[in-house]
């Protein structure tokens, strides 16, 4: 049995100035679906709205993506999103999907598994979906045959392995906005941490 | 009707993996309206779509993805390019300026996106890109990286 492993809640903070609302262009609004007198709109979003039609088209096909009904379950793409998110160094993109993939499954023993890099402690099922989603984020992509024949091996049919394909994908995409475009750090305590990488969980 | 997608992956009409494909009609309609959001979009904040054509065709290179790289090839053609974006394209580094600016976090964010740090966005800003043309850049550049990793994938699913 491995030790827990706690995911530190973090918050992203932009690298450039996000939109003021009061100050948005009718576009921008449009973008961000909400009125001048709007308070709660993520730095996050005020920062992408800036080219408003790339963010409504990317959060369009973000959500198709990741909540589409029925195929692969919403478990499996959260994982493949995480493999993503530890492989492109994006800290907030590993934790929220780190934790949702905890919540889906009522349980930590895979976020342990892969903090511990025990791997053989993963189900078939967790381990290819986890090889799988780092391979297909490397630069140039290195996914092989063998990563497909072990999704199939663990039961996963061609449409589910098309969703994870997406999954994985999108994730690639998130990743280099939300790492690229700003910093997280810890909620409460411990001094800004600018690090990237897999510092986003602590024991 | 084949997308950018099938062509890169070498599907058509008939093929299992096209109607596949076709079971999640938001994926494709969705990843298609970002295409032109991306590459030809109603508001390019000045950079214009043979710019970003450019720069797409340059990470696709660097993703080894040889059937987009060629379709970018083809589509720079038909826009076509200057010798500033020719060379920008086939991966060269440009003078310094603007060009030289983006063709380098192009590179980085496609290649190591872990290393990426203020100092990229600062490099960007300092060459005169404002902050519209900065995150336009950037989902450009996620864009691209997003379609290689579904035509890599889809590529494995297709014998």
């Amino acid at each position: 049995m491995l030790p827990k492993i706690r995911i530190r809640t973090l918050v992203w903070h932009p690298y450039v100035t996000p939109i003021d609302l009061a100050r948005a262009t009718p576009a921008q609004l449009e973008a961000m679906k909400v009125t001048p007198s709007s308070t709660k709109v993520s730095p996050y979003v005020r920062t992408l709205a800036h080219d408003p039609e790339s963010y409504v088209t990317r959060t369009v096909l973000f959500n198709a993506i990741m909540y589409a009904q029925g195929g692969l379950p919403r478990c499996d793409r959260e994982l493949g999103a995480l493999g993503a998110s530890v492989v492109n160094g994006c800290a907030y993109c590993a934790m929220i999907h780190g934790q949702r993939l905890a919540q889906l499954t009522h349980s930590d023993d895979a976020l342990s598994a892969l903090w511990y890099r025990r791997y053989d402690l993963l189900s078939a099922r967790d381990a290819a979906i986890w090889h799988f989603a780092r391979a297909l984020s490397a630069a140039p992509p290195a996914a092989g045959p063998h990563h497909v024949a072990a999704l199939r091996q663990a039961g996963l049919s061609d449409a589910e392995i098309v969703d994870l394909i997406h999954a994985i994908a999108i994730f690639g995409w998130a990743n280099r906005l939300m790492h690229t475009l700003g910093h997280s750090e810890p909620t409460s305590g411990a001094p800004p941490a600018r690090t990237s990488g897999q510092g986003r969980k602590e024991r | 009707m084949t997308d950018a997608i099938d062509e890169a992956t070498g599907l058509v009409p008939g093929d299992a993996l096209f109607a596949l494909r076709r079971q999640r009609p938001d994926f494709v309609t969705g990843a298609e309206l970002c295409r032109h959001a991306l590459l030809t979009p109603a508001d390019d904040q000045g950079l214009a779509p043979p710019l970003r054509l450019a720069l797409a065709r340059r990470m696709a290179a660097l993703n080894a993805d040889g059937p987009l790289t060629a379709t970018y090839d083809a589509a720079l053609d038909t826009a076509g390019a200057r010798d500033d974006l020719t060379q920008l394209a086939a991966g060269k580094i440009p003078l310094p300026g603007p060009l030289r600016a983006m063709a380098l976090h192009c590179d980085r964010v496609t290649r190591d996106n872990r290393s990426a740090s203020e100092a990229d966005i600062a490099a960007l800003a300092a060459a005169s890109l404002s902050t519209p043309q900065i995150i336009a850049l950037s989902e450009l550049i996620a864009f691209v990286n997003y379609q290689c990793r579904v035509t890599a994938g889809l590529r494995l699913l297709k014998d």
